[in-house]
Parts: C-alpha cells; sequence; structure tokens
C-alpha cells in the first residue's frame, strides 16, 4: 500500500513543495518588499531631514530637558529661534522661565459668571501661537467651552459647537474646561519617554522635542486637555505671538501632543494668562496656592467650589466655584 | 466737566457754512466724545482684545452743540425725588435697578457731578465703587479680595501692578444687569466621544 501510495506522487504537489516562481508569488513578493522599503524609508526620513537641514544633529542626539545643563538649554534655544525665523519670518524671544520657589499655580472659575463667549478660547489661538484662520485649519484651543444644561452637572448632555447669536441662553450654563494641572496626573504616569511631567510650580508641561506623538496621554486626560498637532502649524507672520516659552508656546513641531499650561511664559513673570485677561465677566481667578492672601486662596476659602470628576481622584489645581 | 477737547467746541462742526445757510436755523451737531477709557492690563498684550464690556460715560452733557454742567441746569430744575419713566431730559436712561427707582439715591442733590454717600456727604465720580458699595457690600467685599470682575496685568505683586475694573465698566449703573452678548464663533477642533459635531451642526441648522 504505501509503494502505492508512492507512486500516487502527482506533479502538482511537487509544485507545492518547490513552490515555483509563478506571476502571483512574484507580484506578492514584490509588494512585501516595496512595504519594507517604504518602512524603511519612512524609518530614516529624520536622516533626509537631517540632510535638508529641518533637523539637525544636534537637536537628534540631544539630552532629555532635565537633564540639560544651562549651556546646552541656550543652544538648542537658540537653534529653536532660528529655525521659526527662517519658517515663520519671525524672530521669537524665546526663554525659559524656571518655577519660581514657593509658587503654586492655582485657578479658579466662577460659574455662575460665565456667560460662555468663547473670549478665553480664542486669545489662547493667539497666546499660544496655534493655527487659526486656515480653511484646513483645526482650532485646538486648550479651552473648550461647554454649553450645559441648567439643573446638573452632567457633560455628556453638553456640547461645545453652541452657536446661538446672544449668550447665556436661558435654562443654560457654560463650563470651560481647560487642562486641570492634577496633582496625580494620570497624564504623565502614561507617558512611555517621559516626554511630560509636573513641574515645581505645578504646571504639567510637555518637551514638544522628545514627544513621539503616541497620544497615550491624551486617551489617559479625564479632561481631554491635550491636543494633537495633526499639521505643522499654519500662522501668518504678524499673528505670531514673539513672546514665547520654551515649554509653553512656542510653535510646535507637527506630530507632537501640547497642552495648557497656565500661559507659563506669562505666569512665571508674575502676569496673569491671557484667558484671564480678556474675559469680559471676570469669572476667572488665578494665583498663588501658596500665599494664602492670594484670590486663589479668597475663593477657596470663602466660597462653595466644585471639582470636576474629583471621583478619579486626579486632584486638580483648578477649580470651579459658585457665586450668589 | 467744562468742556475740554476742541470737537466740542460749537464752531468745531460748522465747517461748512453754506449748508449752515440753506435753513433757518442749524445748531450745529456737536459729537460726544467718549471720555477717556482707563488703560487695562499691559501695553505688551496688544494681541489680546481686553476692552472692558461698558465704556463709561462721564457725567457732562451736550446737547445743541454745547456741553454742559450738570449743575447749570440743575440749579433751576430741582430734580423729582420720585423717578416714574422717563422725564423731559435724560430721555436716554431707562431706570431699571431692581428696588433702587430714585435718582438721588445715588446722585447728589446739590451737586450733581458727584454722587452721595449715606450721610449727605459727596462721593467723588471716580470713586464710584465707594457708591455701589453702599448697597452691595459683599460683592465689594469680593472685589477688593480680586474675585469678582477682572483684573489684568500682575498677579504677582512684587513683579508689576495689576490694573482693575470698577463697577461701572461692566455694568450699567441704571440698568446693572449684565447684557447678553455675542458668542465668538466655536471652535472646529473635532470632538471625541458624546456628541460628534455633525449632530449639533444640524440641529442648529433646523434652527436659523
Amino acid at each position: 500500500m504505501s509503494d502505492d501510495s508512492h507512486h500516487d506522487v502527482s506533479p502538482k504537489t511537487i509544485e507545492q513543495v518547490y513552490k515555483p516562481l509563478t506571476r502571483r508569488t512574484f507580484l506578492k513578493g514584490a509588494a512585501a518588499s516595496m512595504v519594507g522599503m517604504a518602512g524603511l524609508m519612512a524609518a530614516l526620513k529624520p536622516l533626509l531631514e537631517l540632510e535638508k537641514g529641518e533637523i539637525t544633529l544636534e537637536g537628534l542626539l540631544r539630552k532629555h530637558y532635565r537633564e540639560l545643563g544651562p549651556e546646552e538649554l541656550r543652544k538648542i534655544i537658540g537653534l529653536i529661534s532660528e529655525k521659526t525665523e527662517r519658517e515663520y519670518g519671525v524672530r521669537p524671544n524665546l526663554h525659559d522661565r524656571k518655577p519660581s520657589e514657593g509658587v503654586e499655580f492655582g485657578y479658579a472659575l466662577n460659574l455662575s459668571r460665565c456667560v460662555g463667549c468663547r473670549k478665553c478660547a480664542h486669545a489662547c489661538l493667539k497666546e499660544n501661537n496655534q493655527s487659526r484662520d486656515d480653511a484646513s485649519d483645526i482650532e485646538m484651543s486648550y479651552i473648550r467651552v461647554l454649553e450645559m444644561n441648567q439643573g446638573a452637572i452632567n457633560l455628556e448632555t453638553s456640547t461645545a459647537y453652541y452657536n446661538p447669536t446672544a449668550v447665556p441662553q436661558k435654562d443654560k450654563y457654560y463650563m470651560p474646561v481647560q487642562c486641570h494641572q492634577c496633582r496625580q496626573s494620570p497624564c504623565t504616569k502614561v507617558c512611555p519617554v517621559q516626554a511630560t511631567w509636573q513641574e515645581k510650580d505645578g504646571v504639567v508641561v510637555v518637551d514638544y522635542d522628545w514627544c513621539i506623538g503616541c497620544r497615550y496621554c491624551m486617551a489617559a486626560c479625564p479632561y481631554d486637555a491635550r491636543r494633537f498637532n495633526y499639521k505643522k502649524p499654519t500662522i501668518p507672520k504678524q499673528a505670531i505671538n514673539p513672546n514665547q516659552g520654551y515649554l509653553s508656546n512656542r510653535i510646535r513641531p507637527k506630530g507632537v501632543v501640547e497642552k495648557c499650561t497656565f500661559c507659563l511664559h506669562r505666569t512665571r513673570d508674575g502676569k496673569y494668562p491671557a484667558c484671564l485677561e480678556v474675559c469680559p465677566t471676570g469669572a476667572r481667578v488665578f494665583g498663588n496656592l501658596l500665599d494664602p492672601d492670594s484670590e486663589i486662596n479668597y475663593v477657596l476659602n470663602n466660597k462653595r467650589v466644585y471639582i470636576l470628576k474629583e471621583d478619579v481622584g486626579t486632584l486638580p489645581r483648578f477649580y470651579y466655584f459658585f457665586d450668589k | 466737566m467744562p468742556p475740554s477737547s476742541s470737537s466740542r467746541s460749537p464752531l468745531a462742526s460748522t465747517a461748512n457754512p453754506s449748508s449752515a445757510t440753506d435753513s433757518k436755523l442749524q445748531l450745529p451737531v456737536v459729537a460726544k466724545p467718549d471720555p477717556k477709557q482707563p488703560a487695562v492690563g499691559l501695553a505688551s498684550d496688544g494681541h489680546l482684545d481686553k476692552t472692558p464690556p461698558r465704556k463709561t460715560k462721564g457725567l457732562d452733557l451736550v446737547k445743541a452743540g454745547w456741553s454742559y454742567n450738570c449743575m447749570e441746569c440743575h440749579k433751576l430744575f430741582p430734580a423729582r425725588w420720585h423717578y416714574e419713566g422717563a422725564l423731559n431730559e435724560h430721555k436716554d436712561i431707562t431706570l431699571d435697578h431692581g428696588n433702587n427707582r430714585f435718582c438721588l439715591n445715588c446722585h447728589h442733590a446739590t451737586n450733581r457731578t458727584a454722587f452721595v454717600d449715606y450721610d449727605g456727604s459727596e462721593i467723588a465720580e471716580a470713586d464710584v465703587v465707594l457708591l455701589c458699595a453702599k448697597c452691595h457690600g459683599t460683592i465689594h467685599r469680593d472685589w477688593k479680595a480680586g474675585v469678582h470682575g477682572r483684573q489684568n496685568g500682575y498677579w504677582d505683586a512684587r513683579q508689576g501692578d495689576k490694573t482693575r475694573l470698577r463697577c461701572i465698566q461692566c455694568h450699567d449703573p441704571h440698568s446693572p444687569k449684565f447684557k447678553p452678548i455675542a458668542p465668538l464663533p466655536p471652535l472646529k477642533y473635532p470632538a471625541r466621544g458624546a456628541n460628534p459635531p455633525q449632530a449639533q451642526t444640524a440641529q442648529h441648522s433646523d434652527k436659523h
């Protein structure tokens, strides 16, 4: 019986064994190697950019922000300024203010006063050098003003895309949401490359040159406070804010995550954040949590304070409060 | 307030004499310039719109080309204590200030360019905050603490000064309720999670 089976070996089986190069397998192999080549090219793309001068060897081989010495940081800041000038035509006043001793920032927002005019969200675009005025731009202001139904704080029935002729609307109230600068920040814990961390004054920052754009932090944030650069920012020359901070509003590269930093390039100089500066109702209160006489501590001591999603345990430095 | 700028003088607008002779009596029309608004915030923040919600008007009047001090009329016409709708003058003012229905609750009876305190003494026009504090004490306390109304400039007093909006830069004293304003357009950032933007914009296009 076994002899019979030997004789039964058909040419087809041999073809299967030896897998001669048919048209189909050739195309398959060609397609696979094309994909492989494309992947290789994508992986080597930074080197091509290196040749074109879009990135520099120093930028590619630099250390993590927190390991940089002052001289290295100064050099990197110079390179970024040059790049911005080359690409946008404006030489920014790029600086890197460090957190001050005895300062921890806190923010409070008066839900009884906010009328939902979105001035804060648009001021954020201008202050933080974000893409705007172009039809293809997504305006990723760090502030999202939610229109809420009165009677509950229910985010699920809220909308950020309301557009009536006048605000406030009857039976609605408005809740701007931005980064809460959490003490237990989920976004910094999930970052696989430690490109985001909490500074000493409580601000959660991103090093845009270290971020790999995996967006884990966006998935982790319970406040939807982080934004992703889907494209290279387009800003007209005259609209660029030249007062730029390394960790805050310098013009970001494509493919990195960014977020509200309480305008640390302003607030570390003692100024108010941009969103507070433009609020027509004075609903926004900003100050130093460690100073017992600060405005923010007046709110925390005297007003009814509400913490958004308190149950998730993030311990935010951003508070909502109510007034008469 | 005496007329200070040249644009308020009656001769300023009679630049074209031929049109003036056409009609029998044509009083020159003088636009009342807005009184100088106090500076808000830092000069370096030109890219941010820090305009207060309301322009302050000042207490001087311009009628028929002349600017008047309040007391030039009110020496002759003492105001009635009871306010019952529009008077002959001041028809542009509608008093809608809750239970506060009397002019002389706030305006001084014998010096109309000042406000009146509890004891009848004067509160200067510049100190209008103290006038409002007569009734709105708790709000005044919040305002002094920097929690009611907007502040601009420096949060850190060691590094710079802050400017603070006064009551009448947001509230019309005759109708103090904050008026609805037009919102800026919604941002184009795509939504995640509940309420995708398509559904929302569809609802809105139905309404309009």
